[in-house]
C-alpha cells in the first residue's frame, strides 16, 4: 500500500493567477530534482487525486502531502 | 515485522449510562446510543463496557504553520499555530481534502496514525515558540478532552487554545469547552438542513446554534464556506448563508474558501475566481463587514479595510500577516472598533 506522509509545508509550483486559466482544474506542474540521495519529485496540481495517481504509477518513497485548516 | 497501531481508548466525557449497559454519547448532536462494544457514528467514541472511550485524544500531527491558515484574519495576526490533530470527524464531507486523517472509521481505506498524546510537550514546544493551540485538520470537538487538558497545562504560559471545526456540537458540548477556547473558526458548509445532510451527513440547525452559543460564551467565531458544487456555490444558496450569518452579526469575519476536486467528488471543477468575486459581493450586500478570499483574488481579497472610511488596516502576505494598522483594536483614522482579539 502507498504511504502518504503529513508535512509542515511543502512550495506552491501553481499561483492563483493562473486559476482562471484552468477552469476545468486541468493543471498538473512538476519539478524533478536529482542528487547524490536519489530523485526528489515535488508536484502542484489543481486536482490533488490526479496528481497523487502519477506519483504513485512513478513508485519510489511514499508520498508527503499538506492537510488543510 | 511490521507494527500497526492501534487506537489507544480512554475515558470520555458526556457519556451517559443507560439500561442494559448502554451508554449515551452527548458530545455531538447524533448523540449515538451505544450497547457495549459499539463505536459512535465518529467511529472514535465507544462503549467499553457499560463506559464511555474515545481515541481522538491521540494526535496524528503536530504541525507548527500560520494562524492564518486555519484561517484566523482577526486573532493574533502573525502568530504562529501548533496544530494537533487525531483521526476522525462526525462528519463524511466527500470533498474532504484531509479525508486520510478525518475519515478513520468510516472509509476501510483509512488507515489509524495516532498516537497517545503527551500534553506537556505540546504545550512546552508552544512555549518555546509562543505559539498557539490549535486543534484542526480532522475534527477537534471530538478531541475535548485533549482540548480541556492542552488548556490546563496552556493557561500558566497564557497560549490561547484555537479550533477550526465542523461546530457539530450538543449545547453541553459547546459548554464544556467555551471556557476554554480562545477563538473557533468554524464551518457554514450549506444553506439548508437538506443540503447540508446530503454533503455531510448531519443536519445544519445545530452548527448554527454552536455559532450562537460559543459567540455568547465570548470565544472569538470567524465562518468559512466552501463553495461546494451543488451545495453552496448557487447564488441563492450563498445569499442565503450569508444572511443566516448577517442576522448573528455582521461584523463576524466570512471566509469562502474554494472548492478542490477530491476524495468522493472528483468529476466537478474547481471553484472559478470570478465566482468567489461574486461571492464576496453577495456577502457584502446581506450585510458583512469583514469577508475574504485567501487567495484567488489576490492581496485585495485577503486585506482587512475598515468599514467606516475604507482604508487599509491589515495587509496579508499568503498565510502571513505583513503588517496592522490598528489602535487599540480601532482604526486609527477614523476610530471604528475592528472586533477580533488583537
Amino acid at each position: 500500500m502507498h504511504e502518504n506522509i503529513f508535512v509542515e509545508s511543502l512550495p506552491d509550483l501553481i499561483s492563483a493567477e493562473e486559476y482562471a486559466d484552468h477552469p476545468d482544474g486541468r493543471l498538473i506542474r512538476l519539478r524533478i530534482d536529482c542528487d547524490d540521495d536519489g530523485v526528489r519529485i515535488l508536484g502542484d496540481a489543481l486536482r490533488p487525486a490526479e496528481l497523487e495517481a502519477l506519483l504513485r504509477e512513478l513508485g519510489g518513497g511514499p508520498t508527503e502531502q499538506m492537510l488543510c485548516g | 515485522m511490521t507494527v500497526i497501531p492501534l487506537p489507544l481508548w480512554q475515558p470520555a466525557l458526556l457519556g451517559t449510562a443507560l439500561p442494559d449497559g448502554r451508554v449515551r454519547c452527548e458530545l455531538c448532536p447524533h448523540e449515538c446510543v451505544l450497547a457495549p462494544g459499539e463505536s459512535g457514528r465518529c467511529a472514535v467514541r465507544r462503549n467499553d463496557g457499560g463506559v464511555l472511550r474515545t481515541a481522538a485524544g491521540s494526535p496524528a500531527v503536530a504541525h507548527l504553520d500560520a494562524i492564518e491558515r486555519k484561517p484566523f484574519y482577526h486573532a493574533w495576526p502573525g502568530r504562529k499555530v501548533l496544530t494537533v490533530a487525531g483521526p476522525g470527524c462526525s462528519f463524511r464531507c466527500n470533498y474532504c481534502l484531509n479525508y486520510r486523517l478525518s475519515q478513520f472509521g468510516r472509509d476501510p481505506a483509512v488507515p489509524w496514525t495516532g498516537s497517545a498524546a503527551e500534553p506537556a510537550a505540546i504545550v512546552a514546544r508552544a512555549d518555546r515558540e509562543r505559539a498557539a493551540i490549535g486543534l484542526s485538520y480532522s475534527e477537534p470537538s471530538l478531541a475535548v478532552e485533549l482540548t480541556l487538558e492542552l488548556a490546563d497545562r496552556a493557561a500558566p504560559h497564557d497560549l490561547p487554545i484555537l479550533w477550526k471545526s465542523n461546530g457539530f456540537l450538543t449545547a453541553a458540548g459547546a459548554d464544556l469547552v467555551a471556557p476554554v477556547l480562545a477563538a473557533v473558526n468554524i464551518d457554514v458548509k450549506a444553506a439548508t438542513d437538506a443540503a447540508h445532510r446530503r454533503l455531510t451527513g448531519a443536519p445544519l440547525g445545530p452548527v448554527l446554534d454552536t455559532v450562537r452559543r460559543l459567540r455568547a460564551a465570548g470565544v472569538w467565531v470567524e465562518i468559512s464556506t466552501p463553495l461546494i458544487p451543488g451545495i453552496s456555490d448557487r447564488e441563492s444558496d450563498l445569499r442565503a448563508i450569508a444572511g443566516r450569518l448577517a442576522e448573528i452579526d455582521q461584523t463576524m469575519p466570512w471566509h469562502l474558501l474554494r472548492f478542490t476536486p477530491e476524495y468522493r467528488m472528483l468529476r466537478q471543477d474547481p471553484t472559478a475566481p470570478e465566482s468567489l468575486r461574486r461571492a464576496r459581493e453577495i456577502g457584502r450586500e446581506a450585510g458583512l463587514r469583514f469577508v475574504y478570499v485567501e487567495r484567488a483574488l489576490g492581496p485585495e481579497g485577503r486585506n482587512t479595510r475598515c468599514p467606516g472610511c475604507d482604508r487599509e488596516l491589515i495587509a496579508r502576505g499568503l498565510w502571513e500577516t505583513l503588517s496592522v494598522t490598528l489602535a487599540g483594536g480601532a482604526c486609527p483614522h477614523c476610530r471604528a472598533s475592528i472586533p477580533g482579539r488583537w
